[in-house]
């Protein structure tokens, strides 16, 4: 039997190094990434790396001798911005009148609902937005394009701005329903009619935060990696009108991470550097209009006058958008399903795969499966500890929550992809050289911490101190509070963050390509060995145009299981609520 | 008695280093020259107290005069406030209660608090009142059930509660769950009960069922209880403590304060000419 105070010491010991290993874990990707990149760009020159337009690596090239290979990387920062922008064009545009619409002028059933579906698209992986543009959107523009291929910048930009528009939606309804009835029962007052006073008196109001969710979704865009390499065409030019080929930085690095020679590795991991500054330019601008939005309150700040009065046609703009966007949605969900429920069959679903056979998807379920044990594993208990560290053991606003809180807000910045780099140059190396399960495991697992660690602290805060206070007065030590009373109080949030963190891992591709293994294997033989997850064998099968009915059925696969995740943890997370909420009765007596 | 005898018998037998190293603690509170500071907040002023045992002592004072504050110093409660130093001297019986070699977890076992508020876990009613004596060993079922229904009964509620000890504490009333509350004190056998305000969130009448709880525990323990309510100071404290901006203005046997205040402070406070 331990006593007591060793108890209380080791579990603080415990939760400390959990919060110092997520700084580690920061420190240890920038560090790496950075220093890696040095040697590159020192031969390459900044200059020439940034600014150069040839972008021809050769596999021969070394450090210590002459290099024959190009790397000049405008282009594809050119084909970044690009891709952003016309992304925010698209997301930007149909997001904002979308929150106009779900915020002012639905009814609160509508609201409910088109909300509930378009948070549910949030959670649709990647690669099946970039399947649907491959095989849905692509055909479409084929027939205008004066190459007679659809792909390209037009297309990227409607993918990406779909892609963009749950983020967009939340935050700028988030900010518009929190401007207070008062300003809109002013202007109604003054004799304005509904539309005038949203859009005149509301939406002004609602500006910094708007403008902070158009900002979160320059990030995600600039970050999307498996979209945006099905649909690009990926030549490493300048995009050439609006269907040119053209490359982002986050595809050249998965496109040619697999087989890049020395100086090309560096040329890739300088474009990771590129992409983190980036997106710490982002975040920059985010961090600057939510501070300047707390100074000022949502909406105490000085409202200009707005001359002319569109409020109108903002209206029916908001309307007309409102429905584009609930049509795309229709379209994306139901014809992937049209097309995919009739390929899933059990030969699919449940077959071993043989090298140029029939492809089967059994062991990338296996595989999934495999890595989601694995990552939760890592991510969970170290996550939870990480987040009673912070709302624990720590005083609110100390130097220390204050870092490890950053760590983590970077954490969740940094594109998927560069942990990709990032794991494919550690873990896989520990792990025998090869890509593994275990490797592609450790790697999604770092990426998983922000989303364990902040809803746990959610879930942490919403446990009144009552509770804490009712134990220690009692006696109990500190371990035995947050043991038998906080965490089990904080279980609903904390079991819903599990299955969003599981979500997270059936969705991601990019990392996993080269930590993981990148195409259809056989039944995975153990963690040491690789495999190809669901997300990923999807990616594998649309680009293989012979398999259009597995790919369908895989995709559908991936949704039904993202769809059912995130809706399992709605339930439970409503079920334990209610659990130790008390009886049925009581809780229904408080709601009604 | 003898079921009380028998528990204690048992806990020495389950008895860890926590029981062995278990500290004399007394049922009767004396303060001497007790400063308090939150910050730079001077909130108890210069303050000394002899509380008697097996009596009900009652603060009371206006909003903010420190009543929680000095209450909370009799289980260090207030080591969980950022910022708040203490000097002094507090001794319950015989233990200076802020020497080092104190164990806080063994004072506040022997000192329990009820809060404002109703606090019970979110757990069953039974693992509600188990949770202090599991916190100090008691693991064997036929034991834990002899706690549960000593205490309940002690808390006047067994009849009430003996048919659902394994539903939510949640679902309870305001006014059970804070006689639950009181209950769970008893369970791990403290010697002092610290109350404060226990029924101003509740109805008069299950703020009379605790009024008459209280009157029955202070045979076995002493109760120190804040409040607001002078009718309740006067209904149930044999001692009343007067409290004004940090200083403790009087203090004395309830009857004679409230009908001959020494002093002017006293006299408009419990006339209700401030506070
Ligand atoms: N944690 C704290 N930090 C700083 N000041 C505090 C803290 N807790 C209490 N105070 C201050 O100390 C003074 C005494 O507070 P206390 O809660 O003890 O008053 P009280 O007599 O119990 O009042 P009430 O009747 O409202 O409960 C108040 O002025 C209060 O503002
Ligand atoms: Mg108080």
């Amino acid at each position: 039997m331990v006593s007591a105070k060793v108890k209380e010491t080791l579990s603080k010991v415990l939760f400390t190094a959990a919060a110092i290993i997520c700084i580690v874990a920061v420190v240890t990707i920038f560090v790496f990434i950075v220093a890696k990149s040095i040697p590159a760009l020192s031969k390459i020159g900044v200059f020439d790396f940034i600014f150069g337009d040839v972008w021809r690596p050769d596999k021969e090239d070394v450090y210590d001798q002459a290099i024959n290979g190009k790397y000049g990387i405008l282009p594809m920062i050119v084909g970044s911005i690009f891709s952003t922008v016309g992304a925010i064009i698209v997301g930007g545009v149909l997001g904002f009148f979308t929150a106009v619409f779900l915020a002012r002028f639905s009814s609160p059933k509508v609201k409910k609902i088109f909300g509930t579906v378009i948070n549910l698209l949030a959670g649709i992986p990647s690669v099946v937005y970039g399947f649907f543009g491959m095989y849905v959107m692509i055909p479409l523009f084929s027939g205008i394009s004066p190459t007679a291929d659809g792909s390209g910048l037009l297309v990227t930009s409607l993918v990406l701005g779909i892609m963009i528009l749950p983020t967009v939606v939340a935050l700028s309804k988030t900010s518009l329903e929190a401007v207070p009835q008062s300003y809109y029962e002013g202007a109604r007052a003054l004799g304005a009619r509904h539309e005038q006073a949203v859009f005149r008196t509301v939406v002004p109001a609602a500006k910094s935060g708007i403008t902070a969710s158009v900002i979160l979704g320059v990030g995600r865009a600039i970050g999307e990696t498996m979209a945006v390499i099905m649909i690009a065409g990926n030549s490493p030019e300048y995009p050439d009108g609006l269907f040119g080929s053209f490359r982002t930085l986050t595809a050249n690095i998965v496109l040619e991470m697999g087989y890049a020679g020395e100086v090309q590795m560096g040329a890739l991991l300088s474009t990771g550097v590129i992409l983190l500054i980036f997106i710490a330019i982002i975040n920059l601008l985010f961090g600057l209009v939510m501070s300047d939005r707390k100074q000022h309150g949502s909406g105490r700040r000085h409202l200009r006058e707005i001359k002319y009065d569109f409020s109108k046609a903002g209206k029916v703009l908001s309307w007309v958008t409102a429905g584009i966007v609930a049509v795309v949605l229709v379209l994306i969900i139901g014809f992937v399903f049209i097309k995919g429920i009739p390929h899933i069959t059990p030969q699919l679903l449940f077959s071993d795969y043989k090298y140029g056979g029939e492809p089967s998807i059994g062991p990338a379920i296996v595989a999934t499966l495999m890595l989601i044990v694995i990552s939760i594993l890592i991510a969970v208990p170290l996550g939870i500890a990480t987040a009673v560290y912070l709302n624990e053991y720590t005083r609110r606003g100390s130097r220390m929550v204050k870092i490890v809180r950053s760590a983590i807000d970077v954490l969740s910045g940094i594109p998927s992809i560069v942990y990709g780099l990032f794991g494919a140059l550690t873990f896989v190396v520990w792990f025998g050289n090869t890509t593994s399960i275990l490797a592609g495991g450790f790697t999604v697992s770092i990426m998983l911490l922000p989303v364990v660690v902040r809803s746990t602290e959610e879930s942490l805060k919403s446990v009144p101190d009552s509770f804490r206070e009712g134990s220690l007065a009692l006696g109990a030590g500190k371990v035995r509070t947050i043991f038998k009373v906080v965490l089990p109080s904080a279980l609903p949030g904390i079991f819903s963050a599990i299955i969003l963190a599981v979500g997270r891992v059936v969705s991601e591709t990019a990392p996993l390509i080269w930590t993981m293994g990148s195409v259809i294997q056989p039944m995975p033989t153990g963690f040491l060995g690789g495999g190809a997850t669901l997300a990923v064998a999807l990616y594998a099968l649309s680009n293989e145009y012979r398999y259009m009915n597995e790919a369908y059925a895989t995709a559908c696969v991936l949704m039904i299981i993202v769809l059912a995740l995130n809706t399992a943890a709605g339930i439970i997370a409503y079920r334990l609520q209610r659990k130790l909420q008390g009886e049925k009765n009581v809780k229904r007596k408080k709601r009604y | 008695m003898l079921k009380e005898k028998k528990d204690t018998d048992v806990g020495r037998k389950n008895g860890t280093e926590t029981n062995v190293k278990k500290a004399p603690f007394g049922n009767s509170i004396s303060v001497k020259r007790a400063d308090l500071f939150y910050g730079d907040f001077h909130a108890l002023k210069n303050i000394s107290i002899e509380i008697p045992s097996n009596r009900i002592t009652a603060f009371i004072g206006p909003s903010g005069c420190g009543k929680s504050t000095f209450l909370k110093c009799f289980n260090r409660m207030n080591d969980l406030v950022e910022g708040c130093r203490i000097s002094g001297e507090f001794r319950i019986g015989d233990v200076d209660i802020y020497s080092d070699a104190t164990d806080v977890n063994e004072l506040r076992k022997n000192v329990g608090m009820v809060f404002q508020k109703p606090n019970p876990f979110p757990m069953s009613v039974y693992d509600n009142i188990a949770y202090g004596p599991r916190t100090f060993g008691v693991r064997k079922r036929s034991q834990l059930d002899e706690i549960v229904e000593r205490s309940l009964t002690q808390a006047a509620m067994w009849d009430e509660l003996k048919d659902r000890l394994n539903k939510s504490a949640l679902g309870l009333s305001g006014g059970q769950q804070q006689r639950l509350c009181i209950a769970r004190a008893l369970a791990v056998q403290p010697q002092i009960i610290l109350m404060d305000e226990p029924t101003s969130a509740l109805d008069p009448i299950s703020t009379g069922k605790i009024e008459d709880l209280c009157s029955q525990l202070k045979e076995q323990v002493t109760v120190v209880i804040v409040t607001h309510n002078m009718q309740q100071a006067v209904r149930i404290s044999d001692k009343t403590a007067f409290f004004l901006l940090g200083d403790l203005v009087e203090y004395g046997d309830t009857e004679k304060m409230f009908t001959m205040p020494h002093d002017k402070r006293t006299e408009d406070y419990i006339t209700g000419r401030f506070g």
